[in-house]
């Protein structure tokens, strides 16, 4: 079968890859990298759990092929996490419990991450509007709220 | 239109493969009209795919030739040429709502980007993809008509221009041939006082398709209003123009007009079904409410 010869930078790494004309970044990220930290909840954009950062700006990775994003620069959940330890958002996400059952975190914390590499000290609406496209169905916002606020003030403040 | 049957070309490189045909992304417009006058119909035409990968999620192994539009840098410009704006059918709906050019003279298009499905949706998607897929409910179309906006629709056998409200001819249908693309959008530009107001009605804030859009745009000299755009989504099986409105307002200053009764007008002037976002006469009484709170918006923003 053959393929189209893909250039992406994930997480810092160069990787040369082959991918069908109808595979979204989603299934490239998840069945071929193995990050399985993405998750795929509705497929067609509602849910946002599928969020990563594509050349800084978040995106649903199901809702874009992978092909269409050929050379780009892109961040997973997993690429949070350094050697200096966890991410200012990740330790701001446990402390304010922010996590139930954490289907819906690694989209928040790349739509998170998004917000804060261009805005460092978001307004709370800014915070909001920035989550918008993430639903959490364990209901808990507002302490993700207060998580992206802490990790603001801590981080980019 | 005839479809004309796919042919070769050496100089192109594709590749084929057994879950698809051909995978196009040109790098230029002329390559990208060659490949649209060659597929026709038979090209699945992509731009920033949020609308394309929704309709086809469980059959995109269907879809044998693409034609992506990603790599075609011409088209992600928004510029001013001779007293119009001319925006690239690639721009995203984040550019839009970010652009100084397009917030100081279109803010009415600027709220409605602003408005568009969720963070993630507005950095991919496109004002070219929001009007090629002619969805009655597109947010960004009703401010188009508003603006007198026209689309520049190209092809391998030229150019022509064709004006916003000529575009739209039924739900998801538009008057584009299958051998064209559309390319730029163009709006006049004023040197008169431009006020407008924007409106979204929907279930919730985020990520909703709209149950109806209203987009007013005025042009003032000293108070007398001298040219009204006023255009609606989700109201009828097209994003339609209110010109009987329009007509009404012209030469007419702000405070003699009676918003109860334009709303009345538009109520009149709409034709709206019943679907799950909304009855037809809950739009109805919607119209008549969303006219006012605009006119007054607008008298708000005149008399600061």
């Amino acid at each position: 079968m053959a393929k189209l010869d893909v250039e992406l930078k994930v997480n810092g790494e160069d990787y040369k890859l082959q991918v069908g004309s109808q595979e979204r970044l989603l299934d490239t990220i998840r069945e071929q990298l193995k990050l399985t930290g993405t998750k795929e909840g509705c497929s067609v954009g509602e849910c946002g759990a599928c969020t990563v950062i594509v050349d800084d700006q978040a995106v649903n990775s199901c809702m874009v092929l992978t092909a269409q994003v050929d050379g780009s620069k892109i961040i997973t959940v997993e690429g949070l996490e350094s050697k200096s330890g966890l991410h200012p958002l990740q330790k701001a996400f446990i402390e304010k419990q922010a996590v139930q059952c954490g289907f819906c975190t690694p989209g928040m914390l790349m739509s998170a991450l998004a917000l804060l590499n261009t805005n460092p000290e978001p307004s709370k609406e800014e915070i909001k509007t920035a989550l918008e496209g993430n639903l959490c169905r364990c209901t808990g916002y507002q302490q993700i709220i207060d998580a992206v606020e802490m990790a603001a003030e801590e981080w980019g403040g | 239109m005839m479809r004309k049957s796919p042919m070769k070309q050496e100089s192109r490189q594709t590749i084929s493969g057994v879950d698809f045909k051909e995978y196009f992304q040109p790098e230029s417009i002329q390559k990208a009209l060659e490949i649209r006058a060659e597929y026709g119909d038979q090209i699945e035409v992509a731009a920033g795919s949020t609308d394309l990968l929704v309709a086809n999620y469980e059959k995109l192994h269907e879809i044998k030739y693409w034609l992506d539009l990603v790599k075609l840098d011409q088209l992600k410009k928004i510029e001013v040429i001779d007293n119009e704006l001319h925006i690239g059918a690639m721009v995203t709906h984040l550019q839009l709502m970010k652009s100084d050019l397009i917030k100081k003279n279109l803010a009415v298009l600027a709220a409605a980007a602003e408005d568009v499905g969720s963070p993630q949706i507005r950095s991919r998607g496109t004002i070219g993809g929001n009007i090629c897929t002619s969805s009655p409910a597109g947010d960004l179309l009703a401010p188009l008509l508003s603006y007198g906006a026209s689309f520049k629709l190209q092809s391998t056998e030229g150019e022509r221009i064709v004006k916003a409200e000529e575009f739209f001819t039924g739900p998801k249908r538009n008057s584009m041939e299958t051998d064209e693309l559309l390319t730029e959008i163009i709006i006049p530009l004023t040197d008169n006082k431009r006020e407008g107001s924007w409106i979204k009605v929907g279930r919730r804030k985020a990520l909703v398709i709209s149950t109806l859009t209203l987009a007013v745009v005025l042009e003032f000299e000293g108070e007398k209003i001298v040219k009204a755009g006023i255009a609606m989504g989700s109201v009828a099986p097209t994003p339609v123009r209110l010109k009987g409105i329009e007509a009404v307002m012209v030469d007419q200053k702000l405070t003699d007009l009676d918003y109860k009764a334009l709303g009345r007008e538009v109520k009149a002037s709409i034709n709206p079904i019943d679907d799950l976002r909304g009855t037809k006469e809950y739009r109805e009484d919607v119209a008549v409410d969303v006219m006012v709170r605009a006119l007054k918006e607008i008298e708000r923003k005149v008399s600061s």
